[in-house]
C-alpha cells in the first residue's frame, strides 16, 4: 500500500469570499484547521500547507507543515508543484485539496487516495457534474511535471492529466465504497465556498452527528453511548460536560488519542472520553 | 550524615543461624539511591553472591524502606522488598503499602536483610532488641492473613507481619509477601521467603525517625494532601484502578485470551461502574494514604470463595486481577473472577503472573500440547482448579507453578511464542500492539514485563504520539517514564499520586531535602534516576542478562491487530528493534544493550 500525505493547498486570493477562506469559522473551528485534521485522521505521512508569500494562517498543529508557495497568483497547479515537491520523498501519493471544503469526509479521501494503490498517477473524482482536481490524488513524482507545466504557463490541471495516468472516479464509482456511500451520501464532501451566500449556507447547516461516550469515574452516571452534534472534539466534550486537559483525554473511533480539542468531527465518529491516569 | 530520613544502616540477618550484623550505609550511598527499590538494588549487587539461585539459602532477600517513610507525606508508607527473582532470574523488587513500612524503618534500619535458612518453619522477628527467630510451625499451611492475624494475637498489637501463604511455602515462582491486604506482588519474592523457611518477617517499632526540617516536611504534606484530592486521582478514588477496563476495551487494549484479542465481550460484565453497584463494599486507604483507591468487593459464595455456603469473602479489586483472571482467561463471569482473586489472595498468588500462566496453559490445552482437556477459555470452574493445583504445586500445578516461560521451555511445540511473559515475568493488561511506547517499555525494563517501573502506557494514552505506530519519540517517553518510576519506588511516593506533580524531578527534590537536609535539586534526582535503572541493568548483567532477554513474545511481533477504526496495529520485530537501538543509544549503551565501563564508577558497586 502506498504511503500518503496530505496537502492543504490555501495560498488562493479568496477574491469572492472576500476574506481569505482559511480563516472562516465553521463550527468552532476553521476551515484550514478543519481540512488538515481531516487530512491527518487518514494519511499516514506529512500534512502540509501550501501558502503565498507571507499570508497569514490561522493556528494549525504542531505536527503540520507549512510551504511557501514561491510564485504567487498562478493557480493551483503553482500551489501543486510546491506540495508535491515537499512531499515527494515522504509519500508516494498525496490527496491535495483546496482550505475550503468544511463537509470533507475522511471516507472520501480514503476512497481517492485507494485509486493511487490501482497504478494510477492522479485519482480524479467526478462528482456533483464537474471534475475535483482540488479534492484529488496525486503521485508526489509529478511534483517536476507540475513545475515544468508552471514554466511553461500551462497552469491549468487539465494539462497536467494530459500528461499523466488518471483514474477518473465518477460518483457510481464513489459510492460503491460502502463506508463513504453511508456516510457521505451526496459526496458533500466535494462542496466548497466561495462565496459569501455559500459560506453562509455551509454555516447553517447542523454540525455532524457524532456519538460520544464517557468511561470511568467521567461517565458521572452518564454511561453508554449518546448522540450529539459537534464538528471537533472540544464541542463533544462539551456536550459531555467534560474539557480536555491533562487528566481527560478522547480516543476517535477507538483510534488516535488526543486531547486537542480542535481535532475534527465527521458523521458517524465515535468520540470515547477517558482518564488519562491509567496506572494499575 | 543525612540530619533526618535515614539511620545509616541495615541490618543483615542470617536467619539459619539466628545472628545478625549491622552494615553501615553512608551518607553518599544513601544520596546515591535513595531507598526502597534503589537502595535494594545495590544491596543485591553489595550481599547477593554473584549466580546464586533464588532460592539458595544464601539468597538475601531485604526489606527496604525510604527516607520520607515515618512522614506525613501521603502515600509514603510503602516498602520495597528485593531480592533475585526466582521467576527471572533477575533483580526483582516488589513494593507494598501498610504499617509495615513504618513499624519497619522504626525498628531503626533503612533495610532488613534476610539471608540463609531455618531448618524448620519460623518466623523472623526484629525490634529494638535486634533479631530472632521463633518457631512457626502451627502457623504453615495458613494463609498470609491468618498467618498474620495469629501472629498478632500471639505477639501483640504492636507487631506488624508480612507473611507468605502456601504458595510461598511450595517455592511457587510467584509468589507474593503480604501485609495487612497488601502484596508485595511480583516475581516470586514469596518463594524466596518460602525457601528460607520463614512464614513471616515480623517487626515492632522501637524508636523514632527525624525529619531536618519538620515544618518544611508538614507544609508539603498539607500541601500534597489537598492535591491528592484533585482530578489527577479522581479515577482511583471513585472507580480504582478496575475503570481502566471499559476503557482498555473501548481502545483495543484489554489482553483476551493469551493475547489473541485486544478486545474481550465480556467485559462489560466485569466493568467497574456495574460491580461496585453489585459487589461493593466499602473503599479503603493504605497506611498514610490519602487517595483511598482501594475498593472492597465481596465475592458471592458457590464460586469457590472461602465464604462457604452462603458466606461472602471481602476481595481487593484491581484492574490488574480482573484482567488477567478475567479477559485473558476469557471469563466474564463476575463473581468467578473475584473468587479466583480471592483465592490468589489466600495462597499468595501474583494474580498477574497466575492469570497469564493459566491463559497459556489454556492455549495449550486447545491447541494439544497438554493433556487438560478440562482447562479451557472461559471456564471459570477450570481457573479456580487450576490455582488450587499451582498454589498445592500438585497435577498441573507443578508445571504451571514455574510460570510460563519455564512451562513453556517444558512442553515445547512452539509454545514459548506464545507464553505471555518477558524475562519470565509475564505481562501485565496493557496490549503492547496497541501502546507501543508501552512495548519497549516491557521489552527494555529490568524487572520484565512490568507496568510499574516501566508506566510508558501513559505516553501511549497522553494524545502526544501516536500509540500504533513506535518511534523515536515512544523511545524518549519511554525513558521518561522509567527514571520517574525509579525515583518513586525510592522515595517511595505511590505513582497513583504522580499526576499532581507538574514540574516532578524538582518537587520531590524538594520533599527529600526537607526530610533529608541535603541540597537536592531535579538535575540530581534525574542522574539518580538514571544510575538506579542503570544499576539494575548491571545487576542483571552480572547475573546472565543476555541481549535477546530485551524482547517481546513472537506472538506479538507477528499477529497484528485491528483496532476499531479498522486500522491495523502491527508491531514489527523491526520497528521493536530500531526502538530499543533507541533507548540503549540514549542510555548511553552499547548496540548490545550493555553500558561502558567508565560508567560504572558512578554506581558506587565497590
Amino acid at each position: 500500500m502506498s504511503s500518503s500525505a496530505g496537502i492543504v493547498l490555501a495560498g488562493g486570493r479568496s477574491s469572492r469570499m472576500g476574506t481569505p477562506k482559511a480563516a472562516l469559522e465553521w463550527h468552532g473551528s476553521t476551515l484550514l484547521r478543519r481540512s488538515v485534521g481531516i487530512l491527518a485522521r487518514v494519511t499516514d505521512g506529512p500534512v502540509l500547507v501550501v501558502r503565498a508569500p507571507g499570508q497569514a494562517l490561522p493556528g494549525l498543529p504542531p505536527h503540520v507543515r507549512v510551504v511557501d508557495d514561491p510564485r504567487e497568483g498562478l493557480g493551483p497547479v503553482q500551489g501543486l508543484a510546491a506540495g508535491l515537491a515537499a512531499a515527494a520523498g515522504l509519500a508516494d501519493v498525496a490527496f491535495v485539496c483546496s482550505t475550503d471544503l468544511p463537509f470533507l469526509h475522511p471516507a472520501f479521501v480514503r476512497r481517492v487516495l485507494r485509486a493511487a494503490d490501482d497504478g494510477a498517477d492522479v485519482g480524479l473524482p467526478v462528482a456533483r457534474g464537474y471534475p475535483q482536481p482540488l479534492a484529488a490524488a496525486y503521485r508526489t513524482t509529478l511534483a517536476p511535471l507540475a513545475e515544468r507545466l508552471v514554466a511553461q504557463e500551462r497552469l491549468r490541471p487539465a494539462f497536467l492529466f494530459e500528461e499523466c495516468a488518471v483514474t477518473r472516479l465518477n460518483e457510481a464509482d464513489l459510492r460503491r465504497d460502502p463506508v463513504l456511500a453511508a456516510l457521505d451520501p451526496e459526496l458533500d464532501s466535494v462542496l466548497n465556498v466561495n462565496e459569501p451566500a455559500e459560506y453562509q449556507a455551509a454555516r447553517a447547516r447542523p454540525a455532524p452527528e457524532v456519538t460520544i461516550q464517557r468511561f470511568g469515574a467521567l461517565a458521572d452516571g452518564h454511561r453508554g453511548p449518546q448522540a450529539v452534534r459537534a464538528a471537533t472534539v472540544a464541542v463533544a466534550a462539551a456536550e459531555a460536560g467534560l474539557s480536555l486537559d491533562g487528566h481527560v483525554v478522547a480516543a476517535l473511533n477507538g483510534d488516535q488519542i488526543t486531547r486537542d480539542g480542535q481535532t475534527p468531527l465527521v458523521t458517524g465518529d465515535t468520540v470515547f472520553f477517558l482518564a488519562a491516569d491509567a496506572g494499575g | 550524615m543525612a540530619a533526618g530520613g535515614y539511620f545509616g544502616r541495615a541490618l543483615v540477618v542470617d536467619a539459619g543461624a539466628a545472628a545478625a550484623r549491622t552494615l553501615p550505609l553512608s551518607d553518599g550511598l544513601l544520596r546515591a539511591y535513595i531507598g526502597g527499590a534503589g537502595l535494594g538494588a545495590w544491596l543485591m549487587h553489595h550481599l547477593a553472591p554473584p549466580g546464586v539461585d533464588p532460592l539458595a539459602p544464601e539468597a538475601p532477600l531485604a526489606f527496604v524502606f525510604s527516607p520520607l517513610v515515618g512522614t506525613p507525606l501521603t502515600t509514603s508508607a510503602k516498602f520495597a522488598v528485593v531480592a533475585k527473582s526466582p521467576l527471572t532470574g533477575m533483580l526483582n523488587d516488589a513494593l507494598a503499602s501498610s504499617h509495615f513500612a513504618i513499624s519497619g524503618k522504626l525498628t531503626g534500619h533503612d533495610a532488613i536483610v534476610v539471608r540463609g535458612a531455618c531448618r524448620q518453619p519460623s518466623v523472623l522477628l526484629v525490634d529494638g532488641d535486634g533479631a530472632r527467630v521463633i518457631d512457626a510451625a502451627d502457623l504453615w499451611g495458613l494463609s498470609a492473613a491468618e498467618a498474620e492475624r495469629r501472629l498478632r494475637e500471639r505477639l501483640g498489637r504492636g507487631w506488624r507481619a508480612a507473611a507468605i501463604g502456601p504458595a510461598g511455602e511450595r517455592c511457587v515462582r510467584y509468589a507474593t509477601i503480604s501485609h495487612d491486604g497488601r502484596h508485595a506482588g511480583r516475581g516470586g519474592l514469596g518463594a524466596v521467603l518460602g525457601a528460607k523457611r520463614l512464614k513471616a518477617v515480623a517487626v515492632r517499632a522501637a524508636t523514632k525517625v527525624a525529619s531536618a526540617d519538620p515544618q518544611a516536611v508538614l507544609a508539603a504534606a498539607r500541601d500534597l494532601r489537598g492535591r491528592s484530592f484533585g482530578p489527577a486521582t479522581a479515577k482511583y478514588r471513585e472507580l480504582g484502578t478496575l475503570a481502566n477496563l471499559l476503557a482498555f476495551n473501548a481502545i483495543s487494549t484489554l489482553p483476551t485470551r493469551n493475547f489473541q484479542a485486544a478486545t474481550f465481550a465480556g467485559a462489560p460484565r466485569l466493568a467497574a461502574e456495574d460491580l461496585a453497584a453489585m459487589r461493593g463494599v466499602t473503599r479503603n486507604s493504605c497506611a498514610s494514604c490519602t487517595i483511598g483507591c482501594e475498593h472492597i468487593y465481596s465475592a458471592r459464595a458457590g464460586k469457590g470463595g472461602k465464604g462457604g455456603n452462603g458466606g461472602e469473602q471481602k476481595v481487593r479489586v484491581e484492574y490488574e486481577n480482573v484482567f488477567a483472571l478475567g479477559p485473558m482467561c476469557g471469563v466474564s463471569d463476575p463473581d468467578a473472577v473475584l473468587a479466583a482473586s480471592g483465592r490468589c489472595d489466600e495462597l499468595g498468588l501474583d494474580t498477574i503472573s497466575a492469570g497469564g500462566t493459566i491463559a497459556w496453559a489454556m492455549e495449550c490445552a486447545d491447541r494439544g500440547l497438554i493433556d487438560a482437556p478440562w482447562l479451557r477459555f472461559g471456564d471459570a470452574d477450570a481457573v479456580l482448579r487450576a490455582l488450587d493445583e499451582i498454589g498445592a504445586r500438585q497435577g498441573l500445578g507443578e508445571l504451571l507453578a514455574e510460570g510460563s516461560r519455564r512451562a513453556a521451555q517444558r512442553v515445547g511445540g512452539g509454545s514459548a511464542a506464545f507464553a505471555p511473559q518477558v524475562k519470565g515475568l509475564e505481562l501485565p493488561g496493557y496490549e503492547p500492539r496497541t501502546m507501543q511506547a508501552m512495548a519497549l517499555g516491557l521489552a527494555v525494563n529490568s524487572r520484565g514485563a512490568d507496568h510499574n517501573r516501566s508506566g510508558a502506557y501513559e505516553a501511549d494514552l497522553s494524545g502526544d504520539l501516536d500509540r500504533l505506530a513506535g518511534g523515536r519519540e515512544h523511545v524518549a517517553a519511554a525513558i521518561e517514564t522509567e527514571d520517574r518510576a525509579a525515583v518513586m519506588d525510592s522515595l517511595i511516593l505511590c505513582k497513583f499520586l504522580r499526576g499532581v506533580f507538574a514540574e516532578p524531578f524538582g518537587e520531590w527534590a524538594a520533599l527529600l531535602s526537607a526530610v533529608t537536609g541535603w541540597d537536592a535539586d531535579g538535575a540530581e534526582l534525574r542522574r539518580t534516576a538514571r544510575r538506579i535503572v542503570l544499576a539494575k541493568r548491571v545487576y542483571n548483567i552480572r547475573e546472565g542478562w543476555q541481549p535477546e532477554d530485551d524482547w517481546l513474545p513472537e506472538r506479538l511481533l507477528s499477529e497484528p491487530l485491528e483496532v476499531a477504526s479498522g486500522r491495523i496495529a502491527a508491531l514489527t520485530p523491526e520497528r521493536l528493534r530500531a526502538m530499543i537501538d533507541g533507548y540503549y543509544e540514549a542510555r548511553g549503551l552499547d548496540r548490545e544493550g550493555r553500558p561502558a565501563p567508565a560508567s560504572l564508577a558512578d554506581l558506587l558497586l565497590s
